[in-house]
Protein backbone atom coordinates (compact mmCIF):
# COMPACT_ATOMS: atom_id res chain seq x y z
CA UNK A 1 0.00 0.00 0.00
CA UNK A 2 1.26 3.42 -0.87
CA UNK A 3 2.45 5.50 2.01
CA UNK A 4 3.01 9.22 2.28
CA UNK A 5 6.46 10.66 2.73
CA UNK A 6 5.84 11.04 6.43
CA UNK A 7 5.30 7.31 6.78
CA UNK A 8 1.81 7.68 8.13
CA UNK A 9 -1.05 5.86 6.57
CA UNK A 10 -3.69 8.04 4.92
CA UNK A 11 -6.31 5.38 5.05
CA UNK A 12 -9.72 6.98 5.73
CA UNK A 13 -11.79 5.20 8.35
CA UNK A 14 -15.45 4.96 7.35
CA UNK A 15 -17.79 5.00 10.35
CA UNK A 16 -20.80 2.85 9.45
CA UNK A 17 -24.00 4.88 9.41
CA UNK A 18 -26.83 3.72 11.61
CA UNK A 19 -30.09 3.25 9.78
CA UNK A 20 -32.67 4.91 11.99
CA UNK A 21 -35.63 4.45 9.68
CA UNK A 22 -36.87 1.16 11.26
CA UNK A 23 -36.73 2.83 14.69
CA UNK A 24 -38.75 5.72 13.32
CA UNK A 25 -41.30 3.29 11.89
CA UNK A 26 -41.63 1.57 15.25
CA UNK A 27 -42.11 4.89 17.02
CA UNK A 28 -44.74 5.97 14.51
CA UNK A 29 -46.75 2.86 15.37
CA UNK A 30 -46.19 2.80 19.10
CA UNK A 31 -46.89 6.48 19.83
CA UNK A 32 -50.48 6.59 18.51
CA UNK A 33 -51.20 3.33 20.35
CA UNK A 34 -49.88 4.68 23.62
CA UNK A 35 -51.69 7.98 23.13
CA UNK A 36 -54.98 6.14 22.75
CA UNK A 37 -54.53 3.98 25.83
CA UNK A 38 -52.93 6.59 28.10
CA UNK A 39 -54.99 7.81 31.01
CA UNK A 40 -54.01 11.27 32.10
CA UNK A 41 -56.61 11.40 34.88
CA UNK A 42 -56.35 8.59 37.38
CA UNK A 43 -59.47 7.86 39.38
CA UNK A 44 -59.37 6.13 42.74
CA UNK A 45 -61.78 5.58 45.59
CA UNK A 46 -62.04 6.12 49.33
CA UNK A 47 -63.92 3.30 50.99
CA UNK A 48 -66.14 4.65 53.73
CA UNK A 49 -67.23 2.84 56.83
CA UNK A 50 -70.99 2.57 57.32
CA UNK A 51 -72.34 5.99 58.03
CA UNK A 52 -74.63 7.06 60.82
CA UNK A 53 -77.44 9.51 60.50
CA UNK A 54 -77.66 12.91 62.07
CA UNK A 55 -77.18 12.59 65.76
CA UNK A 56 -80.22 13.50 67.77
CA UNK A 57 -78.02 14.44 70.67
CA UNK A 58 -79.41 11.71 72.86
CA UNK A 59 -75.86 10.57 73.52
CA UNK A 60 -76.62 6.88 73.68
CA UNK A 61 -73.57 4.67 73.70
CA UNK A 62 -74.05 1.05 72.86
CA UNK A 63 -72.80 -1.36 75.46
CA UNK A 64 -71.78 -3.69 72.66
CA UNK A 65 -69.21 -1.25 71.35
CA UNK A 66 -65.91 -2.92 70.70
CA UNK A 67 -62.70 -1.64 72.25
CA UNK A 68 -61.73 -0.19 68.89
CA UNK A 69 -64.95 1.75 68.70
CA UNK A 70 -64.38 3.14 72.16
CA UNK A 71 -60.91 4.31 71.18
CA UNK A 72 -62.07 5.61 67.82
CA UNK A 73 -61.11 9.29 67.39
CA UNK A 74 -63.28 11.96 65.86
CA UNK A 75 -62.27 14.87 63.69
CA UNK A 76 -64.84 17.55 64.39
CA UNK A 77 -65.24 20.28 61.79
CA UNK A 78 -67.40 23.31 62.45
CA UNK A 79 -67.60 26.54 60.50
CA UNK A 80 -65.26 28.21 62.97
CA UNK A 81 -62.86 25.60 64.23
CA UNK A 82 -61.55 22.06 63.91
CA UNK A 83 -61.16 19.71 66.88
CA UNK A 84 -59.74 16.26 67.49
CA UNK A 85 -61.79 14.23 69.93
CA UNK A 86 -60.02 11.22 71.38
CA UNK A 87 -60.27 8.97 74.37
CA UNK A 88 -57.74 11.27 76.02
CA UNK A 89 -59.92 14.35 75.57
CA UNK A 90 -60.92 16.89 72.97
CA UNK A 91 -58.44 19.47 71.77
CA UNK A 92 -58.63 22.30 69.31
CA UNK A 93 -56.63 21.88 66.10
CA UNK A 94 -57.02 25.39 64.81
CA UNK A 95 -59.50 27.95 63.66
CA UNK A 96 -61.03 27.82 60.20
CA UNK A 97 -59.84 30.42 57.72
CA UNK A 98 -60.80 31.63 54.29
CA UNK A 99 -58.80 30.33 51.35
CA UNK A 100 -59.00 30.93 47.63
CA UNK A 101 -59.71 27.78 45.62
CA UNK A 102 -60.33 28.06 41.89
CA UNK A 103 -60.98 31.76 42.29
CA UNK A 104 -63.54 31.26 45.02
CA UNK A 105 -63.12 32.10 48.71
CA UNK A 106 -63.99 29.03 50.78
CA UNK A 107 -63.54 27.89 54.36
CA UNK A 108 -60.44 25.80 54.97
CA UNK A 109 -58.65 24.26 57.95
CA UNK A 110 -55.11 23.72 59.16
CA UNK A 111 -54.47 20.18 57.92
CA UNK A 112 -50.81 20.20 58.93
CA UNK A 113 -51.82 20.81 62.53
CA UNK A 114 -54.36 18.00 62.22
CA UNK A 115 -51.61 15.71 60.93
CA UNK A 116 -49.38 16.56 63.90
CA UNK A 117 -52.23 16.00 66.34
CA UNK A 118 -53.14 12.64 64.81
CA UNK A 119 -49.49 11.59 64.84
CA UNK A 120 -49.31 12.45 68.55
CA UNK A 121 -52.54 10.56 69.22
CA UNK A 122 -51.24 7.51 67.35
CA UNK A 123 -48.11 7.54 69.53
CA UNK A 124 -50.21 7.81 72.68
CA UNK A 125 -52.40 4.92 71.50
CA UNK A 126 -49.36 2.74 70.82
CA UNK A 127 -48.13 3.36 74.36
CA UNK A 128 -51.44 3.07 76.21
CA UNK A 129 -53.21 0.40 74.11
CA UNK A 130 -50.53 -1.42 72.13
CA UNK A 131 -52.63 -4.53 71.50
CA UNK A 132 -55.69 -2.79 70.07
CA UNK A 133 -55.46 -1.84 66.40
CA UNK A 134 -57.44 1.34 65.78
CA UNK A 135 -58.20 2.05 62.14
CA UNK A 136 -61.62 3.63 62.30
CA UNK A 137 -62.12 7.35 62.54
CA UNK A 138 -65.23 9.51 62.33
CA UNK A 139 -65.39 12.78 60.49
CA UNK A 140 -68.04 14.70 62.37
CA UNK A 141 -69.13 17.89 60.68
CA UNK A 142 -71.81 20.51 60.66
CA UNK A 143 -74.26 20.67 57.74
CA UNK A 144 -72.44 22.96 55.36
CA UNK A 145 -68.83 21.78 55.42
CA UNK A 146 -67.62 21.35 51.86
CA UNK A 147 -66.95 17.90 50.43
CA UNK A 148 -63.34 18.72 49.50
CA UNK A 149 -62.58 19.66 53.12
CA UNK A 150 -63.94 16.28 54.22
CA UNK A 151 -61.79 14.45 51.67
CA UNK A 152 -58.69 16.37 52.77
CA UNK A 153 -59.34 15.46 56.39
CA UNK A 154 -59.79 11.80 55.39
CA UNK A 155 -56.46 11.92 53.54
CA UNK A 156 -54.65 13.25 56.59
CA UNK A 157 -56.26 10.59 58.78
CA UNK A 158 -55.22 7.75 56.48
CA UNK A 159 -51.60 8.97 56.62
CA UNK A 160 -51.60 8.02 60.31
CA UNK A 161 -53.24 4.63 59.89
CA UNK A 162 -56.83 5.75 60.43
CA UNK A 163 -57.88 4.37 57.07
CA UNK A 164 -61.49 3.43 57.75
CA UNK A 165 -63.25 6.77 57.82
CA UNK A 166 -66.91 7.29 58.50
CA UNK A 167 -68.94 10.43 58.00
CA UNK A 168 -71.36 11.80 60.54
CA UNK A 169 -73.22 15.08 60.30
CA UNK A 170 -74.67 16.75 63.34
CA UNK A 171 -76.46 19.94 64.14
CA UNK A 172 -74.26 22.73 65.46
CA UNK A 173 -75.65 22.62 69.02
CA UNK A 174 -75.10 18.85 69.17
CA UNK A 175 -71.53 19.32 68.04
CA UNK A 176 -70.93 21.99 70.65
CA UNK A 177 -72.22 19.62 73.32
CA UNK A 178 -69.97 16.85 71.99
CA UNK A 179 -66.95 19.14 72.12
CA UNK A 180 -67.79 20.29 75.62
CA UNK A 181 -68.22 16.75 76.97
CA UNK A 182 -65.33 15.19 75.07
CA UNK A 183 -66.09 13.49 71.79
CA UNK A 184 -63.74 10.55 71.91
CA UNK A 185 -65.22 7.10 71.77
CA UNK A 186 -68.76 6.40 70.68
CA UNK A 187 -71.42 8.76 69.52
CA UNK A 188 -71.65 12.36 70.60
CA UNK B 1 -19.87 30.97 -40.20
CA UNK B 2 -21.18 30.49 -36.77
CA UNK B 3 -24.87 30.91 -36.18
CA UNK B 4 -26.33 32.48 -33.08
CA UNK B 5 -27.25 29.96 -30.42
CA UNK B 6 -30.85 28.97 -30.30
CA UNK B 7 -32.85 29.13 -27.10
CA UNK B 8 -32.51 25.39 -26.84
CA UNK B 9 -28.77 25.58 -26.65
CA UNK B 10 -28.47 28.22 -23.94
CA UNK B 11 -29.01 26.09 -20.79
CA UNK B 12 -26.69 23.47 -22.13
CA UNK B 13 -24.00 26.03 -22.61
CA UNK B 14 -24.59 27.38 -19.11
CA UNK B 15 -24.30 23.88 -17.75
CA UNK B 16 -20.89 23.48 -19.26
CA UNK B 17 -19.72 26.51 -17.38
CA UNK B 18 -20.41 24.94 -13.95
CA UNK B 19 -17.40 23.77 -12.04
CA UNK B 20 -16.64 20.09 -11.94
CA UNK B 21 -17.05 20.02 -8.14
CA UNK B 22 -20.63 21.23 -8.41
CA UNK B 23 -21.46 18.72 -11.09
CA UNK B 24 -20.00 15.90 -9.03
CA UNK B 25 -22.11 16.99 -6.03
CA UNK B 26 -25.28 16.12 -7.95
CA UNK B 27 -24.48 12.46 -7.58
CA UNK B 28 -24.31 12.61 -3.77
CA UNK B 29 -27.18 11.10 -1.79
CA UNK B 30 -28.88 13.58 0.54
CA UNK B 31 -29.63 12.04 3.93
CA UNK B 32 -31.90 13.40 6.63
CA UNK B 33 -30.48 13.68 10.14
CA UNK B 34 -33.03 11.86 12.29
CA UNK B 35 -31.11 11.84 15.55
CA UNK B 36 -32.91 14.79 17.16
CA UNK B 37 -36.31 13.43 16.13
CA UNK B 38 -35.43 10.04 17.63
CA UNK B 39 -34.46 11.81 20.86
CA UNK B 40 -37.81 13.58 20.97
CA UNK B 41 -39.74 10.39 20.22
CA UNK B 42 -37.86 8.51 22.92
CA UNK B 43 -38.88 11.09 25.52
CA UNK B 44 -42.46 10.98 24.27
CA UNK B 45 -42.61 7.18 24.40
CA UNK B 46 -41.23 7.10 27.96
CA UNK B 47 -43.83 9.67 29.08
CA UNK B 48 -46.67 7.78 27.39
CA UNK B 49 -45.52 4.45 28.82
CA UNK B 50 -45.64 6.01 32.29
CA UNK B 51 -49.24 7.05 31.83
CA UNK B 52 -50.20 3.85 30.03
CA UNK B 53 -53.24 2.13 31.42
CA UNK B 54 -53.81 -1.48 30.43
CA UNK B 55 -57.16 -1.57 32.22
CA UNK B 56 -58.72 1.38 30.51
CA UNK B 57 -61.14 3.81 32.09
CA UNK B 58 -64.15 2.07 33.61
CA UNK B 59 -65.72 5.20 35.04
CA UNK B 60 -67.04 8.19 33.20
CA UNK B 61 -66.75 11.36 35.23
CA UNK B 62 -69.67 13.70 34.77
CA UNK B 63 -68.95 17.10 33.27
CA UNK B 64 -71.35 18.66 35.75
CA UNK B 65 -69.02 18.21 38.69
CA UNK B 66 -65.45 18.57 39.83
CA UNK B 67 -64.18 15.60 41.80
CA UNK B 68 -62.01 16.25 44.86
CA UNK B 69 -58.34 15.28 44.84
CA UNK B 70 -57.00 12.65 47.18
CA UNK B 71 -53.87 10.61 47.79
CA UNK B 72 -55.93 7.43 48.09
CA UNK B 73 -54.63 4.70 45.80
CA UNK B 74 -57.46 2.19 45.99
CA UNK B 75 -58.41 0.99 42.54
CA UNK B 76 -61.88 1.84 41.39
CA UNK B 77 -64.33 -0.97 40.72
CA UNK B 78 -67.30 -1.07 38.43
CA UNK B 79 -70.30 -0.37 40.67
CA UNK B 80 -73.53 1.54 40.61
CA UNK B 81 -72.73 5.22 40.09
CA UNK B 82 -74.41 7.95 42.11
CA UNK B 83 -73.62 11.50 41.07
CA UNK B 84 -74.19 14.19 43.67
CA UNK B 85 -74.13 17.84 42.71
CA UNK B 86 -75.66 20.86 44.38
CA UNK B 87 -78.53 20.64 41.88
CA UNK B 88 -79.46 16.98 41.66
CA UNK B 89 -78.78 13.42 42.71
CA UNK B 90 -78.38 11.15 39.69
CA UNK B 91 -78.47 7.37 39.91
CA UNK B 92 -77.17 5.41 36.95
CA UNK B 93 -77.64 8.43 34.70
CA UNK B 94 -81.21 9.12 35.81
CA UNK B 95 -81.96 12.22 37.94
CA UNK B 96 -83.79 11.02 41.04
CA UNK B 97 -83.81 13.97 43.42
CA UNK B 98 -83.59 17.66 42.65
CA UNK B 99 -81.75 19.38 45.46
CA UNK B 100 -83.55 22.26 47.16
CA UNK B 101 -83.68 23.70 50.64
CA UNK B 102 -86.03 20.98 51.89
CA UNK B 103 -83.48 18.32 50.93
CA UNK B 104 -80.72 20.21 52.71
CA UNK B 105 -82.68 20.94 55.86
CA UNK B 106 -83.19 17.36 57.04
CA UNK B 107 -80.74 14.66 57.90
CA UNK B 108 -82.46 11.37 57.31
CA UNK B 109 -82.30 9.05 54.30
CA UNK B 110 -84.12 10.39 51.22
CA UNK B 111 -87.16 8.09 50.61
CA UNK B 112 -87.20 8.49 46.82
CA UNK B 113 -83.53 7.65 46.63
CA UNK B 114 -83.90 4.70 48.98
CA UNK B 115 -86.71 3.29 46.80
CA UNK B 116 -84.69 3.69 43.62
CA UNK B 117 -81.62 2.07 45.15
CA UNK B 118 -83.67 -0.77 46.64
CA UNK B 119 -85.22 -1.46 43.23
CA UNK B 120 -81.81 -1.51 41.62
CA UNK B 121 -80.45 -3.81 44.29
CA UNK B 122 -83.37 -6.20 43.90
CA UNK B 123 -83.04 -6.18 40.12
CA UNK B 124 -79.30 -6.87 40.34
CA UNK B 125 -79.88 -9.62 42.87
CA UNK B 126 -82.35 -11.34 40.55
CA UNK B 127 -80.23 -10.91 37.45
CA UNK B 128 -76.85 -11.81 38.92
CA UNK B 129 -77.88 -13.74 41.99
CA UNK B 130 -75.61 -11.98 44.44
CA UNK B 131 -76.27 -10.94 47.98
CA UNK B 132 -76.71 -7.37 49.15
CA UNK B 133 -73.54 -7.47 51.20
CA UNK B 134 -71.49 -7.69 48.04
CA UNK B 135 -73.09 -4.64 46.54
CA UNK B 136 -71.20 -1.40 46.57
CA UNK B 137 -71.85 2.05 45.19
CA UNK B 138 -69.50 4.69 43.87
CA UNK B 139 -70.46 8.21 44.85
CA UNK B 140 -69.20 10.99 42.63
CA UNK B 141 -69.57 14.24 44.50
CA UNK B 142 -68.79 17.79 43.45
CA UNK B 143 -66.14 19.50 45.60
CA UNK B 144 -68.71 22.10 46.68
CA UNK B 145 -71.27 19.54 47.82
CA UNK B 146 -72.41 20.19 51.38
CA UNK B 147 -71.77 17.56 54.03
CA UNK B 148 -75.47 17.21 54.84
CA UNK B 149 -76.29 16.22 51.26
CA UNK B 150 -73.45 13.74 51.08
CA UNK B 151 -74.45 12.24 54.39
CA UNK B 152 -78.08 11.91 53.29
CA UNK B 153 -77.02 10.09 50.14
CA UNK B 154 -74.76 7.78 52.12
CA UNK B 155 -77.38 6.95 54.69
CA UNK B 156 -79.90 6.34 51.88
CA UNK B 157 -77.46 3.86 50.36
CA UNK B 158 -77.00 2.15 53.71
CA UNK B 159 -80.76 1.90 54.24
CA UNK B 160 -81.28 0.47 50.76
CA UNK B 161 -78.76 -2.28 51.47
CA UNK B 162 -75.56 -0.94 49.99
CA UNK B 163 -73.34 -1.42 53.01
CA UNK B 164 -70.17 -0.11 51.39
CA UNK B 165 -69.99 3.29 49.82
CA UNK B 166 -66.97 4.41 47.87
CA UNK B 167 -66.19 8.06 47.29
CA UNK B 168 -64.77 8.59 43.82
CA UNK B 169 -61.78 10.93 43.80
CA UNK B 170 -59.01 12.02 41.49
CA UNK B 171 -55.73 10.49 42.53
CA UNK B 172 -52.83 12.84 43.06
CA UNK B 173 -49.27 12.11 44.05
CA UNK B 174 -47.82 12.93 47.49
CA UNK B 175 -47.24 16.70 47.60
CA UNK B 176 -49.36 17.54 44.59
CA UNK B 177 -52.47 18.13 46.66
CA UNK B 178 -52.88 21.71 47.82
Amino acid sequence: MAQAATGRSHRVRHVPELDLLPVMNLFCVIIPFLLLSASFLEISIIEMSPTEGISSGAGTTSLAQSEEQQLQPKVIMTDEEMFLGTVFGTRSIGRAFMESRDGQMVISYDYEALSEALGGFRDELNVAFPTIPVHKITILTVDDVRYDNIVRAIDVCSEHGFDQPGLQVAAYNVLQRAIATGAGGGNP
Amino acid sequence: MSSAPTKRHVPLMLGYKKSKAVVRGKDKKVTLNLTSMIDMFTILVVFLLKSYSAEGQIVTVSDALTLPESRSDQKIELNLEIIVTNDAIIVDGEPIVFVDESVLSEGNPIPVLVNRLSDHLEYTRQMRGITGEEMKVNIQGDIATRAILLQRVMSSCAQAGYATQNLTVIKVEGDEEQ
